[in-house]
C-alpha cells in the first residue's frame, strides 16, 4: 500500500535496549577469547623451538602489559562462559518425562558441572 | 474513577493522506491506576480525537493486537497499567520494525507472509484417513512443544529484534517458534517441508541469538530457545543429507 511510513533504523541500533548492549558486550568477548587462543599457539610454537626460545617467551609474557592483557583476557573468557551456560538450557531444554528441568539447574548439569569438572582435573594433572 | 488526576500521553500520529512525516500529539487522559494504556487510547478516541487509529480486541492479553512501543518497549497495551509510569508522561509508537499504516497501525502483510511460508498446521500423508481414530499424544510429547503453541502472534517479538529490523530475508521469531512448534508435534510429519524454507539463506541462520525477543513475550513463549533448537535440527539434517541422500528416509 503506498503512503506507508518507514522508520528508518538508527546506525547505533545496539544502545537502543540494554538487551542489545549486553549482546554486544558479549560479543565483543569472543575478540578477546579469539586472541588469547593465538597467544597460546604462539606459547606451543615456542615450545616446539626448545627450551631457550620458550624461556624467552615466558620471560616476555611476564611484563605488565602481558599481565593486564591476561587478566583482561580472564574476565572476558569467564562472562562468555557465564552467558553462554545461561543460554544452554534455552537452546538444549532437558525433558524429565513432560517436566523440563528449571534453568537453573540445567546450566550446572550442562554447564558450570562438567566446566568445573574438567578445571578440577586438569588442575590436579598440573600439580600432582 | 477519579478525574481529579491526570497524565499525559504523547501519541505518534500519522495521516498518509495528509502526513509526510509522522508527529508525535500530546493528550492530557484522566489518570486511574486501574487503567491500561489501551484504556487512555480508547478515551482519547471517544472523548478527544475521533481519528485516532489503533488496533485493540479483546483487552485481556490473549488476542495480540494491541502490541505498540510504550515509552521505547514493546508491550501490550491491555497489559501495561498507567499507575507504572505515573506521573511521568507515556509515550505510545506503533511497532517498530513494520511500516506504519496509520497513527499507531502497523502493516501486518510482511509478517503474515513469514507466518505462511512456515506452513503452522499440522501436516500428514494420511489426512482424510479417520479410520484410525484421534492422533494419541502422550504428556510427555505434548511438553516437547507446548511452550511454543502459546503464541499470540501478537509482533512484539519483532519489534524487540534488530535482525528482524535489519534483515528481510529472516523469518523472524514467531514465524520461526511456530514452525519449531510444529516440528516437535508427535503428530505432524511436515518437518522436511518446513526446513526447506526456514533453512534457506538468513531465513533462520540469520538470528544472532540477542534473545530480545523471549523476554518481551507477553505469553513466556521463549522464541530465542526455540530457534536454536530449530538450528540445531537444521545442522543435524544438514548432516544427515551426507550420509544418505534426501527421501532416504534417514
Amino acid at each position: 500500500m503506498s503512503g506507508q511510513f518507514h522508520r528508518p533504523h538508527a546506525w547505533a541500533w545496539f544502545l537502543e535496549r540494554p538487551g542489545y548492549v549486553r549482546f554486544m558486550v558479549r560479543e565483543l568477548t569472543s575478540f578477546f577469547v579469539a586472541g588469547y587462543l593465538i597467544v597460546l599457539l604462539v606459547t606451543l610454537g615456542r615450545l616446539g623451538g626448545g627450551e631457550a626460545a620458550f624461556a624467552e617467551w615466558l620471560s616476555a609474557l611476564s611484563g605488565p602489559g602481558w599481565m593486564l592483557a591476561h587478566v583482561v583476557a580472564l574476565i572476558a573468557a569467564v562472562w562468555h562462559s557465564i552467558t553462554w551456560f545461561a543460554a544452554v538450557p534455552q537452546a538444549m531444554p532437558v525433558y524429565l518425562g513432560e517436566k523440563k528441568l528449571p534453568a537453573p539447574l540445567a546450566a550446572v548439569v550442562m554447564g558450570y558441572g562438567p566446566w568445573l569438572t574438567v578445571t578440577a582435573g586438569i588442575v590436579w594433572w598440573v600439580l600432582r | 474513577m477519579s478525574t481529579e488526576l491526570t497524565m499525559t500521553l504523547e501519541v505518534f500520529r500519522y495521516h498518509p493522506e495528509t502526513d509526510h512525516e509522522p508527529r508525535f500529539q500530546a493528550y492530557e487522559v484522566p489518570y486511574d491506576e486501574d487503567w491500561v494504556v489501551l484504556d487512555a487510547l480508547n478515551w482519547i478516541k471517544d472523548h478527544v480525537d475521533g481519528s485516532l487509529t489503533h488496533r485493540w480486541s479483546c483487552r485481556m492479553g490473549v488476542c495480540g493486537s494491541c502490541g505498540m512501543m510504550v515509552n521505547g518497549d514493546p508491550k501490550l497495551t491491555c497489559a501495561v497499567f498507567l499507575k507504572d509510569y505515573y506521573p511521568r508522561p507515556i509515550k505510545v509508537e506503533p511497532l517498530v520494525n513494520f511500516p506504519v499504516e496509520r497513527d499507531l497501525v502497523v502493516s501486518l502483510d510482511g509478517f503474515m507472509d513469514k507466518l505462511e511460508a512456515v506452513k503452522p498446521y499440522i501436516i500428514r500423508d494420511d489426512v482424510n484417513d479417520t479410520s484410525g481414530g484421534e492422533y494419541l499424544q502422550s504428556p510427555a510429547e505434548l511438553a516437547q512443544y507446548k511452550q511454543y503453541s502459546m503464541c499470540i502472534n501478537c509482533m512484539l517479538c519483532y519489534a524487540a529484534c534488530p535482525v528482524a529490523g535489519h534483515e528481510d530475508e529472516f523469518l523472524g521469531p514467531a514465524a520461526l517458534a511456530l514452525g519449531h512448534r510444529y516440528n516437535k508435534d508427535s503428530r505432524d510429519q511436515g518437518q522436511a517441508e518446513r526446513l526447506d524454507v526456514m533453512l534457506v539463506g538468513e531465513a533462520i541462520w540469520g538470528c544472532t541469538f540477542v534473545g530480545e525477543c523471549t523476554v518481551v513475550c507477553p505469553k513466556h513463549v521463549d522464541p530465542a530457545g526455540a530457534i536454536q533448537q530449530a538450528k540445531a535440527v537444521g545442522a543435524q539434517e544438514f548432516f544427515k543429507r551426507f550420509v544418505a541422500p534426501k527421501g532416504a528416509g534417514v
